[in-house]
Parts: structure tokens; sequence; C-alpha cells
């Protein structure tokens, strides 16, 4: 079928078909390509983007590129300050900030309450940060939405994740409780195992990080002391590497010094909770399985548009086989017909998703509540995409003109059925 | 024997739609010569058309025998009887058949590459017989850009660009007007004269009588057999 010849009498037909078709039709049938190519990409890049824009947060906010965490049995990083130099002084390193953390009570209302009423509780996470290298990691600053962020110097001051506040989380549960009233320099306990700490809140953050939104944080030497910990008990180490840096090499340069016997060492592939990456997965097979759905009224589409078009020149295909040009020639000339419309879809899809929905997305997140969701389209993938499209598209132009095509030939010239 | 580049032999075909069965060709017999020009007539339904398409393999007899220069067309496989078309055979249609989207030019280049002519080669040939039914300065325009009989001509050159054997006619001026029917049957007449074997189906007494031989036919047999008058 695929002779060198028919493949040129072929092309033969399908530039000079296509060139004097119907430019509205073809701009028609283009335009169901790319809409089908934007159904493929972006439909299961939104989906993935949703979570990914969360797992970007998480990354942003917290993680950062490589974590160090204690072992699963102990509470905290032995060896933290070699461990915290080591990491800085690794050329691909940026920062590396050190955190305290100690689950804790804030009380809010101790001071209003009468005898016997219930006292205002939330559980929260107390964080104590190095503000510099905080600033390079999280930059948590620019999340104030209340109030102001800790400053060098600042004791006895809290800045607040926003879901411990009634305010931002107004939902009633027994089994969790927020903050009510409670603003920038209000009064708040903070109860630390027996220990009981009165702190004025600075200002409140917002993030679509949970792990930080239920935070309080402190400048690290105060919690140290709260908690009852010195220096070389740090409860985590965020690593932020230079662009390009390799998380891997960084973990394993790490372990090659002998710290994975003080601490657990991820790269943030390896530490973010495995439920996104399940979510990641699945949104990723919902959106398959909705592009499907797109794949399959495109092939319907260029089908029924081959099928039409080939029906309505059964006759002018006759005539060709009669006077002695091969049918699969004829044939190759409709599949020539479909990959150029899937191609030049595709192409404008390929320009619109890079060049304009990808950037727009970038700068505009569509704002979930638990993620800024952006477009997630993988080149890769996107071309696996362009090239599954393609391949529909050349079956469903061929099967129509086959169909055609296989017809007696002198029954297509006279029009007999 | 040798001389005659097509035989019939008892050729019939029926045609059989559900239970109804038609007999349109009833057992003919004929030969063409080679050179020759012949003009199979009739009343309309008489099977003309139908002798003509068995005869150019564009259709297979339901019995009998097609030899095309002393080969059996029966045994030939369908690849076989598209060579045959292709490199044996040139075509004019009643209704022009030209392809629309394709130029003048283009509609003749078209089978010539088929036959693996280079594109070079092609449009040579193909711009040269354009030019020998007089449509030299045609060459560029789509057949809607063509009139009747200019659609005609760019047929009648697209079958002769590579001298086919036989030369075959389907009512080639029943759509056209008196003047460009004269142009067209001078075109055959020129053409036969250099040697080209010519089968034409006509229900034009006129333009038959320019043939070397008339067959006539009805009801699907042959009737008549004489030569045109001009030829007498």
């Amino acid at each position: 079928m695929f002779s060198w010849l028919n493949i040129r009498i072929g092309w033969f037909l399908a530039v000079r078909q296509l060139r004097r078709a119907s430019k509205w039709t073809t701009s028609l049938i283009v335009f169901v390509m790319v809409l089908t190519f934007l159904n493929l990409v972006v439909v299961s890049g939104i989906l993935v983007g949703l979570i990914q824009g969360a797992v970007h947060a998480v990354q942003e906010k917290y993680l950062s590129d490589v974590i160090v965490s204690p072992l699963s049995d102990k509470d905290f990083i032995e060896n933290s300050v070699n461990i915290l130099a080591l990491a800085r002084s690794l050329p691909e390193v940026e920062a590396a900030t050190p955190r305290f953390r100690k689950g804790i009570q804030i009380e809010a209302n101790y001071k209003t309450r009468n005898e016997g009423d219930k006292a205002n509780m939330a559980g929260a996470q107390l964080v104590g940060i190095d503000l510099a290298s905080e600033k390079i990691i999280t930059n948590l600053s620019e999340n104030i939405i209340e109030g102001s962020f800790l400053e060098s110097g600042d004791y006895d001051q809290v800045v607040l994740g926003h879901y411990l506040l009634k305010q931002y989380l107004p939902i009633e549960s027994p089994a969790f409780t927020t903050l009510e009233d409670v603003h920038p320099g209000s009064k708040v306990r903070l109860r630390i195992g027996h220990a009981i700490r009165e702190v004025t809140v600075k200002g409140i953050l917002k993030t679509k990080v949970d792990e930080v939104s239920m935070s309080a944080f402190m400048l690290d030497a105060q919690v140290r002391g709260l908690i009852g910990r010195d220096i070389d008990n740090l409860s985590e180490i965020a690593i932020k590497l230079k662009k390009g840096a390799d998380p891997v090499q960084v973990r394993d340069e790490l372990l090659l010094r002998g710290m994975g016997e003080y601490a657990k060492i991820q790269t943030f592939e390896e530490g973010q909770p495995k439920f996104l990456k399940d979510m990641i997965k699945t949104f990723d097979l919902l959106g398959a399985g909705f592009s499907s759905i797109g794949l399959v009224v495109a092939s319907i589409t260029i089908f029924i548009v081959i099928f039409i078009n080939a029906l309505t020149r059964r006759k002018f295909i006759g005539i060709l086989k009669g006077i002695g040009i091969d049918g699969h020639a004829i044939e190759i000339s409709y599949i020539f017909q479909s990959i150029f419309y899937a191609v030049l879809g595709s192409v404008i899809g390929l320009v619109l998703v890079y060049a304009v929905l990808i950037p727009f997305f970038e700068a505009h997140p569509i704002d979930f509540p638990f993620s800024d969701g952006i477009l997630v389209a993988p080149l890769n993938a996107t071309l696996g995409r362009v090239a599954l499209l393609v391949f529909t598209t050349l079956i469903a132009g061929y099967i129509p003109a086959w169909m055609i095509v296989r017809k007696n030939t002198l029954d297509s010239i006279l029009g007999r059925e | 024997m040798a001389d005659h580049i097509i035989e019939v032999k008892d050729l019939v075909k029926t045609y059989k739609v559900g239970e109804i069965v038609t007999p349109v060709l009833k057992g003919i017999n004929m030969h063409v010569k080679r050179g020759e020009w012949i003009a199979i007539m009739g009343r309309s339904g008489a099977g003309k058309s139908t002798l003509m398409y068995q005869m150019s393999l564009l259709d297979d007899p339901t019995s009998g025998e097609v030899i095309i220069n002393g080969r059996k067309t029966h045994t030939l496989l369908d690849k076989e009887k598209v060579r045959m078309r292709l490199y044996t055979f040139g075509y004019v249609f009643q209704d022009y058949a030209l392809m629309p989207e394709l130029t003048a030019i283009e509609n003749i280049v078209l089978p010539l590459l088929m036959e693996k002519k280079s594109t070079a080669h092609a449009y040579k040939l193909a711009a040269d017989a354009l030019d020998k039914v007089g449509l030299g300065h045609r060459l560029h325009n789509l057949p809607s850009q063509l009139s009747g009989g200019e659609q005609q001509r760019v047929s009648i050159a697209r079958a002769i660009a590579e001298t086919p054997a036989i030369l075959f006619a389907d009512e080639p001026t029943a759509n056209l007007d008196r003047e460009s029917s004269r142009q067209i049957m001078d075109i055959f007449s020129d053409l036969h004269k250099e040697g080209q074997t010519i089968i034409m189906v006509t229900h034009e007494a006129e333009y038959g009588d320019l043939a070397g031989r008339i067959i006539v036919l009805d009801d699907g047999q042959i009737v008549e057999k004489g030569e045109g008058k001009r030829h007498k």
C-alpha cells in the first residue's frame, strides 16, 4: 500500500485538495482539532496542576528542595549543628534553615471567660525559625495578611497561621477548634506541655499549605528555650538549592558524609506526602479519561468530514481508479489530509498552550482553597498526546476513504449503489 | 488475427437486482483492428456503454471473453487490469470527468506520474497534449474556469498524453454545443489519421458517420455493422 509511487500520488492529490478546499471548511476542521488538542492537554493539565500547585506551595513555603528530619525513633535531629554547617557548605546549596518544632495548645479567651466557661483553645505547631535563612527559603513575610511579620529581637511575639483563627476558618467541629476574636495585638497563651507562656500576636499569615497555616511562628532562640532544646537538637532543616542543582546529588552528598546516621535526609519528591502523589496519579487518570472522550469526538469529526468528502467525490474517485490510479494512492491522499488537519490543529494548540496558557496560569493561578492551580503540560507528555491525536485522526481519515475507494469502480463512476 | 487489438467473443452481461435479472448484452461477437475508429451506436438502453465498459475493463462480463492484444482479460488480476487501463487505454467520458481541484495540466499530469514519469517529463507531456487539443494557453485553469468544450478537450488531452493503444470515448459530445462537438470530432479525426484506435459510443448519427466502422446495438445484440458514410 505505502509504495513510494502511491505516496507520491497521494501527496500530489492531497496538497491540491487542501490548497483548493473551502477555507471556511478547513478552518472549521482545524478549529475542532485545536479544541481536541486543548481538551487532551488542558483538562488533565489543569486537574494535575491543581494538585501540582499544592505540591509547589508545599515546596516553596515549607519543605524546600531537600528536607532533613529526625530519625523515626527520635524527637529531634542529632548533631544538627554539623549537618546544618555541612549543608550550608555545599556548593549546590543556596540556603539552609533550621527549625524547632513542638506541638502546643494556644488559648485565647483566658482573660475574659467566666468560671465554668470552656477555654477557647486550638492545637498548633509552634515553629521556631531563623529569620535570615527562612526569608531566603520560604519568605513567609510576604504571606502576612494582618499585622506584621517577626523581626530580629522580637520577644514573646507570635505570628499565627490563619487556619488557627475562626474568622478565617469558621468551622464548628468537636475535633477541631479555632481561636475566636484573635487579631494582631491580642494576647494568647501558649501551653507547651505543663509550661504556659503569654505572648502577643504580631501578625497573621495565610498560605495554601496546611502545615504552615496551622502553625505559630516565633524566633528560634525563644522557642528553643520554651521547648527545652539546645542548638544541636533541631526539629528540621529545610535546604534550598541553587537553580539547576540536583536534589538527589545533594541528598547523596549528605548521606555520603555520614549524616544519615543522625537524621532522615530526603529530597522534596521523597518527602512529600504519599496522598499527594496518589492524587496526582488519580487526577492524571481522570484527565486521560476526559481527554479520551475528546479524542473519540475528534475521531468521529474527522471520520464524518472525510466520509462526506469522499462520498461526494465518489464519482471522481471512481474515475481516478478508472483511468488507472491505484486506489491506495487515493486512500493515502485522505490520510495526508487527515494528518494535515491533526498536525495543524496540534501546532496551533501547542502555541496556545506553551505561549499563552501556561504563562497566563503561572501569572494568574486559579485560586483554589488548597492550591494555586497552574497548568501542567510536560513537553514529552504533550508530544505523546500529539502523536496520539495524529494517529487517531489518521485512522479516522483512512477508514472512510477505504470504504469509498473499495466500492466498484464503474458503480462509483455511474453513481450506482 | 494479430491485427485485432480487441476481440470480443460471446459477451454476455446481465445485471441482477434482487430477483430481477436484466440481460443487457446477449452474446456480442466483434473485433477491433489496430488503428480503427469504431462508433458504437444505438438507441438509449441498447447496451452501447455497457459494451464499452466491458471492452475497456471497467466492468466484468457475466460470460464470454474480451481479448486485448491477444491477451484474455478475464484471467487478469484486478491489479493487472488497473495497469492495463493506465498504460494501454485512454478514456474520454461524457461529463469530462476532470478532478475539480486540479488544473488542466495537473489533471493530465496525474496519470503520467502514476506511470512513474518524472515530474518534469510528465508536465512536458501534459503541456504538449494540451497544446495538441488547442488549449496550450489554458494550462493552469481549473475545470470550473473552462467551458464544457474546453473541459472535454482537457479530458481528451489526458487520454492521449501518453498515446494509448486504444482510446475509449463514451458519448464525448453529449453535453456539448454544436461548435464544441465539432471541435471534439475534429480532434478525433486528427487522432485517427495519426493511427489512433478509437472506440466511441455515440447516439448522434452525424458523428457516428465520421468513424470508419459503425456497430449498431439493439436490445443487447449487434443488429447492424457498416462503414461510416464519410468512409464509403
